[in-house]
């Protein structure tokens, strides 16, 4: 059931000429995978701004979300720790702004805090299929590249393996008054990216970067889901 | 499970890698012995294959005493196998030929096929391709063929490889590979069941060959070099199977951007990411090598060392700075040179020359002349503490040189290795714990030609006794982690 609505997300975003999914859809497509996202609401219009910004709490985050926005931190589309309704409703002018020329809206949500921050994705190999990929999130990505795959469908085993894999892997000890991550939430996530990638054959990469730590509790902070 | 080719027939591998009687097609009477066809005829003689070999030549005529056949289907016998030399546009005809003969399998020698990336070579391929669907496996085209010591069944130009059979399987994409390993396995102790040089792999290739030796009694490691594979998930599928029974050592070429370009025109398959396969190889519990030396180590190891895992080993050899290497370098592969108790340090250090000894472990015998008896004491001493799993003894044999100058002797004679390599035996008998030995030779010139020989032969000593020796003791601890990392991790999985 889980699997014809994302199939439905998809084949939406596809019959409008999109190769790609907007954050919000990504979650949403996530959390139809029983992966962990962060709690948000899409706002249209400035006078929901209120009563969403009360039912997720402060602090908040919000976001100008659209499939044409990649970089939102480079653009001033990205608002954090947001803490009331003046705040609130100044950032959702001025991301509507900043999207002027796109077919946007805002994303509300709530704001994760944590010092971990993991990557998880999905590339397809020419050889292999899709494979899952995990890591070091944020800006560690790219500077370290300490990142482990492995061909889907995965097993648990292989989740638990492809983690301690990393040479960073330490990250998920009880480290410096933090808590061990918790590892069955994260081995799910692994599985279910691979699930994805197994059963959606338009998916064709899946980039969860962040996915931030908070305490032991990994949750999906950005997504993005490229289409085929 | 998916396979990517399902013959309606199962393939008789025997028949392939222990024919009774075999054709060679594409000999020719003139050219002397220089061709392929006549090579391998030669060859295949020459390691004293017991059956039948008919030679096959459209123009037909005699090659020394054998009458040549003009067609495979003129041959009143049966015929198990058939080795092609033919050029490239004439193997579809003589493929047929042996078809209509019902021979099971066939190696293709020849090259001019999807390897010159031309719409002609691809064409070729082709017709190969969709004449073994019909019944005849194909090893090849642009191939070495297969090496089986057993039969007799030899590689291109093999004619010297051992008849020696042991558990150690090769498949190669690459012929000189195939033939190199061969060859360095004679000296090194790598005893094979099977070598396949696959080429193109127009039929049989790495997913069909990986699950018949899987299953294969006879080998007991799959070693491969590979440089790009056909189906990924079928690839994967027999890795993981063969790779729960047996250990399968890998060598991946072209996984640099350079290595993926020669990949490309080589063999005409992809390379495939670095990071993607070595991940892939690490799902399956494949133990992945850099080059065919690292592979030659890993499956002498696998071969000789019963299957286990030595964390913890002693090391007996000469000098200080060899036992600080030692330790370095067991660290980094997760192996514990653990430091005996002072009693045992005393019991060990009765035996030992002084000044200079140390007991400690790695055990430094500080002469290079200490006499085999006493080098046994010491092993069957070191045995006896229970953390110690597996011994090293590096043997510093070449000194010898030196006394033997001295006695107007040949070093030959001078240096203890047989009644060494006896003693060694022993004590793997009387512990149980296995002794791997290195020998070193920093005397590899011209003026110690005789230093070098005498170590050939001390390996040999040590190697009929079922010893493993390495040449330095990186490449023994590297080659020990790899059976460590590959044990430990089956019975993770068997957990």
């Amino acid at each position: 059931m889980n699997k014809e609505s994302a199939i439905r997300i998809i084949s939406n975003a596809l019959q409008a000429g999109r190769k790609t999914l907007s954050e919000f859809e990504s979650k949403q497509v996530l959390a139809l995978y029983d992966i962990p996202v962060t709690r948000e609401i899409l706002l249209m219009d400035k006078t929901e701004v209120q009563k969403a910004a009360q039912e997720i709490g402060y602090p908040l985050v919000m976001k100008g979300c659209s499939a044409a926005v990649a970089h939102k931190t480079e653009k001033g589309l990205i608002h954090v720790d947001v803490r009331t309704i003046e705040e609130a409703r100044n950032a959702f002018d001025k991301i509507m702004a900043g999207l002027k020329c796109m077919d946007g809206a805002v994303l509300m949500q709530e704001m994760v805090s944590g010092k971990r921050e993991l990557v998880i994705g999905l590339s397809r190999d020419e050889q292999f299929g899709p494979c899952v990929m995990f890591g070091l999130g944020g800006i560690f990505t790219e500077i370290l590249r300490d990142i482990s795959f492995r061909k889907a469908p995965l097993t648990k085993n292989d989740a638990l393996k492809m983690m301690r894999e990393i040479k960073g892997h330490k990250i998920l000890y009880d480290i410096r008054g933090m808590e061990a991550a918790d590892t069955e939430i994260l081995s799910r996530i692994l599985i279910n990216v691979g699930r994805i990638g197994l059963e959606i054959g338009d998916v064709q990469e899946i980039d969860l970067n962040p996915v931030i730590l908070s305490g032991a509790k990994p949750i999906v902070v950005d997504a993005l889901i490229v289409l085929k | 499970m998916k396979t990517s080719i399902a013959p309606a027939i199962p393939t008789n591998f025997e028949r392939i890698f222990h024919p009774q009687n075999i054709a060679i097609i594409g000999i020719s009477a003139e050219d002397g012995g220089t061709g392929f066809g006549s090579g391998m005829f030669l060859a295949i003689k020459a390691m004293g294959f017991e059956g039948q070999i008919f030679p096959v030549n459209p123009k037909g005529g005699n090659l020394k005493g054998s009458h040549i056949y003009k067609k495979v289907e003129d041959i009143e016998e049966l015929v198990d196998f058939a080795i092609i030399t033919v050029a490239a546009k004439h193997v579809p005809e003589v493929l047929e030929g042996c078809l209509r003969k019902g021979i099971e399998g066939v190696e293709i020698l020849s090259s001019g096929f999807s390897e010159l990336g031309t719409e002609a070579g691809y064409e070729l391929e082709k017709k190969i391709k969709s004449i073994a669907a019909g019944g005849i496996r194909v090893v090849g085209p642009n191939c070495f063929g297969i090496y089986c010591p057993k039969s007799g069944l030899t590689l291109l130009p093999g004619p010297d490889l051992s008849r020696q059979t042991g558990s150690v399987a090769f498949l190669s994409q690459s012929g000189g590979n195939a033939i190199d390993l061969a060859h360095k396995g004679k000296w090194m102790g790598i005893r094979f069941s099977k070598v396949v040089s696959f080429g193109n792999g127009a039929d049989l290739r790495e997913t069909d060959l990986l699950k018949y030796l899987a299953d294969d009694a006879s080998t007991k490691v799959i070693s491969m070099y590979i440089e790009g594979i056909k189906d990924g998930d079928a690839f994967f599928e027999s890795i993981q199977y063969a790779s729960k029974n047996k250990p399968v050592i890998v060598c991946k070429g072209g996984l640099s951007q350079a290595g993926l370009r020669s990949v490309a025109s080589h063999t005409a398959s992809l390379g495939g990411s670095r990071i993607i396969w070595q991940s892939v190889l690490r799902q399956v519990n494949a133990i992945s090598v850099q080059d065919l030396n690292e592979l030659a180590h890993a499956a002498l190891a696998f071969s000789l060392l019963p299957p286990g895992i030595y964390k913890r080993i002693s090391v007996v050899g000469g000098g200080g700075a060899l036992g600080v290497g030692a330790c370095d370098a067991a660290e980094a592969l997760d192996i514990e040179i653990p430091p005996f108790t002072t009693e045992q340090q005393e019991s060990i250090g009765k035996f030992l020359p002084k000044p200079g000894s140390s007991a400690i472990n790695p055990i430094d015998v500080a002469n290079p002349f200490v006499p085999p008896q006493v080098l046994k004491e010491v092993l069957l001493e070191a045995a006896k503490d229970s953390r110690i799993d597996l011994q090293i003894i590096i043997s510093l044999l070449y000194h010898y040189k030196v006394l033997a100058t001295a006695m107007g002797l040949k070093v030959t004679e001078v240096a203890p290795f047989q009644e060494l390599a006896e003693t060694v035996c022993d004590v793997v008998k009387t512990t149980g714990k296995p002794v791997v030995v290195v020998l070193p030779n920093p005397k590899k010139g011209l003026d110690d030609f005789d230093t070098t020989e005498m170590l050939m032969i001390a390996r040999r000593e040590f190697l009929e006794r079922g010893l493993p020796v390495f040449d330095e003791l990186s490449d023994a601890l590297r080659a020990i982690s790899q059976v460590n990392g590959y044990f430990a991790q089956r019975n993770a999985n068997h957990e």
